[in-house]
């Protein structure tokens, strides 16, 4: 495997931003997450909830609510306005002022023609779905106190709308109000507060089901507007609720962390009334959830503690299986580390600032796992604020440490930074060139002499930096039609090859001598979570969401022969069982053939010149392999080598000087920074 | 205005001069009761009695001067007051409109300054000097009011603020029965497998504030202890 220095590094405070709505695609199985910094991402439930896009957030767009209608995604914010999203460039579509405070919420109908606002000041506003846009088109009648929650009928000619003290029904065509549920307060002191109905939801059999602020979830019936049965769920708040497709089975988060699961079955065997029972309990979140999706197969909840839970039902899965699993989503599916290989410095992104560090020394040497005293502290170089209100998408730093650059939807800055002795100077770029103003990754070559940027419709930029001055190059454009945005950029080595990879599926190989297309890898199914070119061999290794490990060569432009011997003889199965993508992957000068790539849990060395491992081998056989005696490790070892001693990893980088960068951030870390849970008293503590 | 001469000239350098006009003072006394016979009076006590008095003069004296200098400084604090006064539109309306130049305002206080300076002690200028600079950069006014142009807030913004702080009130405010992370960790570490110290402890960087203040109570007790023990 190889010893290594190892800096571990955690001083990077990355802090994930709490869930706050989420709306769930049927037809293209894409969820959308909102979280509170107003970032919005999309997971791609089909191809292993990969986060596929990150939009991100502004200062003052606070998104309360997300709407699917077909394709197009919506969200409602307490800044007032609607933003439609565009997908394709990562950016807001457009934006539109509802006049009316706040949003609360928004739900589309059934035929994805109208939107339905709930405003603080009391209305319910339709807006109508155009091709282009969206517009206002009238007003419900005013009620008095906001409209926290709505729910269409699936007929679209009714409304739930959840308020203060009471649950609202409104008549779609004409816009008066044929119904008031008054919804019962809480019991002891909270008689005096007012309850907020969170959540409300309108089944085609016209039951309504609400979830309050104090603790209840209600069914009633819509028809005669009369209380059916009250389920007291919890103590504190019903955020959230969501209903199946089928409308069998219901899903309530509280704000103690749990997700109530109830079902429409008959009570006793053989009879045929059916009625909402409470069935399952599940507690996955430390915190309040805040958001919920019911999909075919599984809950899905996010809130407080960041973390997005995919749950499956196990009635509806089979058991047993990659499926069955449970899934936590705690850190983004891309690299928010940046490192600069030759000068040892870390860059880190924060939505808010970025942050440049540099590594500290150690003295001496030490046995394996030994840990090194430190010579010299590692040390904040520069912090340096975003301008203007969009949050930072992107960020690069050179390998050589001279050059920054960060990248927001709006603008992208370049950085040239200076160091003497101990001082260092950091000059911005003023005239970039104007093709660089949206772009979704940035990438320097690694003679720091270009900059690569990923524009619209999968197309790179290429900027020739020195010192005067930045100019532009040349516009890389793949000969596909695709208008996905790239996700991922690679420059190799020797400076002759570019690799992106888009949300297409497709990765495309730039010579950037000729400054033309070299070729275009075969697509594979599954989405590129990484990639990387060998620099002597120059090959191309591709990981996917899927977990599968592909080796391209570039000069005979097919995949290697390694490569088919892995695909023939399949990856182990408790390699594809892992449920972290493989967000980065490096290659150790001295050994060409080793591959280093890690996800969330470990890390990982491909030895290509060791045999794979058969199904029955054991995976993780590195504690084995150290018992058994020299001469056998031989015939026991294989081709993978998994670390595991550094938890919640965000990056592996390997130096220059051949030492290990290893970027760890402990999920305790995260939670002990996250807002108060509730209060419950657990028997014997 | 006699007053002021006679303070000033009573410096340390004019001490001998001084002690003349004190002598000629108290020969002036004596002179006045003639008509009586002449009280016998010893050499040691009429010396005391002129270098008491003596000292007396000087000490009246200090304190005349003492008070001009108070009377001074008053004064010159109530012209700033009321040059403050008149300034603080000025700078308003400065910070208001960013456009208008700074530099000739600038001048003219240092011309002004120029001026005091024929009559104005060095001491009270330096510290006049500091009260000006202070000003500059935080407008401090009289009492404790200071002057700061807000950013202007939309309808909008204060609506969010007023939507956030409702959400707030609700899930964290009073009655929602809340713990902290630190409760939430614990709890979840004596309800584990593997039980570990605390997280305060493990975690060396978190809650420095308690942490500090717990260290400070504890060197306080230890100090309480030591005293009642000796």
């Amino acid at each position: 495997m190889g010893e290594f220095k190892v800096h571990r590094v955690r001083f990077f405070d990355y802090m994930p931003s709490a869930i706050r709505a989420m709306a769930f695609n049927r037809q293209s199985e894409r969820l959308a997450v909102a979280r509170a910094d107003g970032a919005v991402e999309i997971f791609n439930f089909s191809d292993n909830y990969f986060q596929e896009k990150v939009i991100p957030g502004q200062d003052s767009r606070a998104v309360e609510a997300l709407c699917w209608v077909d394709q197009r995604l919506f969200s409602g914010g307490l800044n007032g306005e609607i933003t439609e999203y565009d997908l394709e460039n990562l950016k807001p579509r457009y934006t539109v002022a509802a006049y009316g405070g706040p949003i609360w919420t928004i739900s589309s109908n059934n035929q994805g023609t109208m939107l339905a606002l709930g405003c603080e000041d009391g209305t319910v506003k339709m807006f109508e779905v155009l091709a282009e846009k969206v517009q206002f088109q009238r007003n419900f009648d005013r009620q008095k106190g906001r409209i926290i929650s709505l729910s269409w009928h699936p007929s679209g000619t009714l409304i739930a709308a959840g308020m203060m003290d009471m649950i609202r029904v409104f008549d779609a065509e004409t816009g008066h109000a044929t119904h008031r549920l008054l919804v019962e307060r809480g019991v002891g002191a909270s008689k005096s507060r007012e309850v907020v109905v969170w959540s409300v939801a309108f089944l085609s059999d016209h039951t309504i089901i609400s979830g309050d602020s104090a603790g209840k979830v209600q069914i009633w019936d819509g028809v005669t507007g009369t209380l059916l049965r009250t389920h007291l769920v919890t103590k504190w708040d019903v955020l959230a609720l969501s209903v199946s497709q089928d409308q069998s089975s219901l899903v309530a988060g509280t704000s103690e962390g749990t997700v109530i699961q109830f079902q429409l079955i008959s009570s006793t065997v053989g009879q045929q009334d059916k009625e909402w029972v409470r069935t399952r309990t599940f507690k996955n979140h430390s915190h309040d959830v805040r958001a919920l999706a019911h999909t075919e197969t599984a809950v899905v909840s996010g809130g407080m503690d960041t973390q997005l839970v995919v749950r499956p039902l196990l009635d509806k899965v089979e058991k047993n299986t990659q499926e069955s699993s449970l899934r936590k989503i705690v850190f983004p599916h891309r690299s928010l580390v940046c490192c600069a290989k030759k000068a040892g410095l870390l860059l880190f992104q924060f939505p808010e600032h970025l942050e440049l560090w540099r590594l500290g020394e150690s003295e001496g040497h030490g046995k394996p796992g030994d840990s090194l005293t430190v010579k010299t502290k590692p040390e904040k170089l520069i912090q340096l604020k975003r301008k203007g209100e969009d949050h930072i998408c992107c960020s690069a730093l050179s390998p050589c440490g001279g050059w920054m650059a960060y990248s927001t939807v709006s603008s992208v800055r370049l950085y040239r930074l200076q160091y003497n002795n101990n001082n260092i100077g950091i000059t911005k770029v003023s005239r970039l060139p104007k093709d660089l103003c949206s772009v979704h990754q940035l990438c320097f070559s690694s003679d720091s002499s270009k900059l690569f940027a990923s524009s619209s419709h999968s197309s790179v930029i290429v900027v020739a930096l020195n010192q005067q001055e930045c100019t532009y190059l040349h516009t890389l454009k793949p000969k596909s039609s695709s208008r996905q945005p790239v996700h991922l950029l690679f420059a190799s080595e020797d400076g002759k090859w570019l690799a992106t990879a888009n949300t297409d599926c497709e990765i495309h190989i730039y010579n950037l001598d000729k400054l033309k297309l070299h070729c275009t890898v075969p697509v594979y199914s599954s989405y590129p979570t990484a990639i990387a070119i060998h620099p002597l061999t120059s090959n191309l290794v591709v990981v996917h969401a899927d977990q599968q490990i592909f080796e391209y060569s570039l000069e005979k432009k097919e995949y290697t022969e390694w490569s088919r011997k892995l695909q023939k003889l399949g990856l182990h199965s408790l390699w594809l069982e892992r449920d972290t993508p493989v967000t980065h992957i490096t290659f150790n000068s001295r050994n060409p053939a080793h591959i280093i790539l890690h996800d969330m849990f470990m890390f990982c060395i491909i030895d290509q010149s060791l045999p794979l491992p058969e199904a029955k081998t054991l995976l993780y056989n590195q504690m084995t392999l150290r018992s058994v005696p020299e001469p056998e490790r031989i015939r026991h070892s294989h081709a993978f080598k998994i670390c595991k001693n550094f938890q919640h990893l965000l990056c592996v980088r390997l130096l220059e000087d051949h030492s290990l960068v290893v970027v760890e951030r402990p999920l305790l870390d995260i939670m002990s920074q996250l807002p108060a849970p509730v209060r419950q008293k657990k028997f014997a503590t | 205005m006699a007053k002021a001469k006679r303070g000033n000239a009573t410096s340390s350098s004019k001490m001998a001069d001084n002690s003349d006009k004190q002598a000629e003072k108290f020969s002036l006394m004596l002179d006045s009761s003639d008509d009586e016979a002449p009280e016998e009076v010893t050499f040691e006590d009429s010396k005391t009695q002129a270098l008491r008095s003596m000292k007396q003069a000087l000490d009246t004296a200090r304190r005349e001067k003492e008070l001009l200098k108070e009377k001074r400084r008053k004064r010159q604090e109530l012209f700033q007051e009321q040059k403050k006064r008149k300034l603080l539109p000025a700078d308003v309306l400065e910070e208001i409109d960013p456009t208008s130049s700074k530099k000739p305002r600038q001048s003219e206080d240092e011309a002004e300054e120029e001026q005091q300076k024929g009559d104005g002690e060095k001491e009270l200028r330096k510290k006049k000097k500091k009260t000006r600079g202070k000003l500059a950069h935080s407008r401090i006014l009289k009492g404790n009011y200071t002057v700061a142009t807000l950013e202007e807030r939309s309808m909008a913004s204060f609506q969010q603020q007023a939507a956030e702080d409702f959400i707030q009130s609700r899930l964290y405010g009073p009655g929602s029965c809340r713990t902290t992370s630190n409760e939430l960790l614990s709890l979840q570490n004596k309800k584990g497998w593997n039980k570990s110290a605390a997280v305060q402890f493990v975690k060396k960087d978190w809650a420095c504030k308690e942490k500090a203040k717990a260290e400070k109570l504890k060197k306080r007790w230890i100090h309480k202890q030591h005293i009642s023990s000796c």
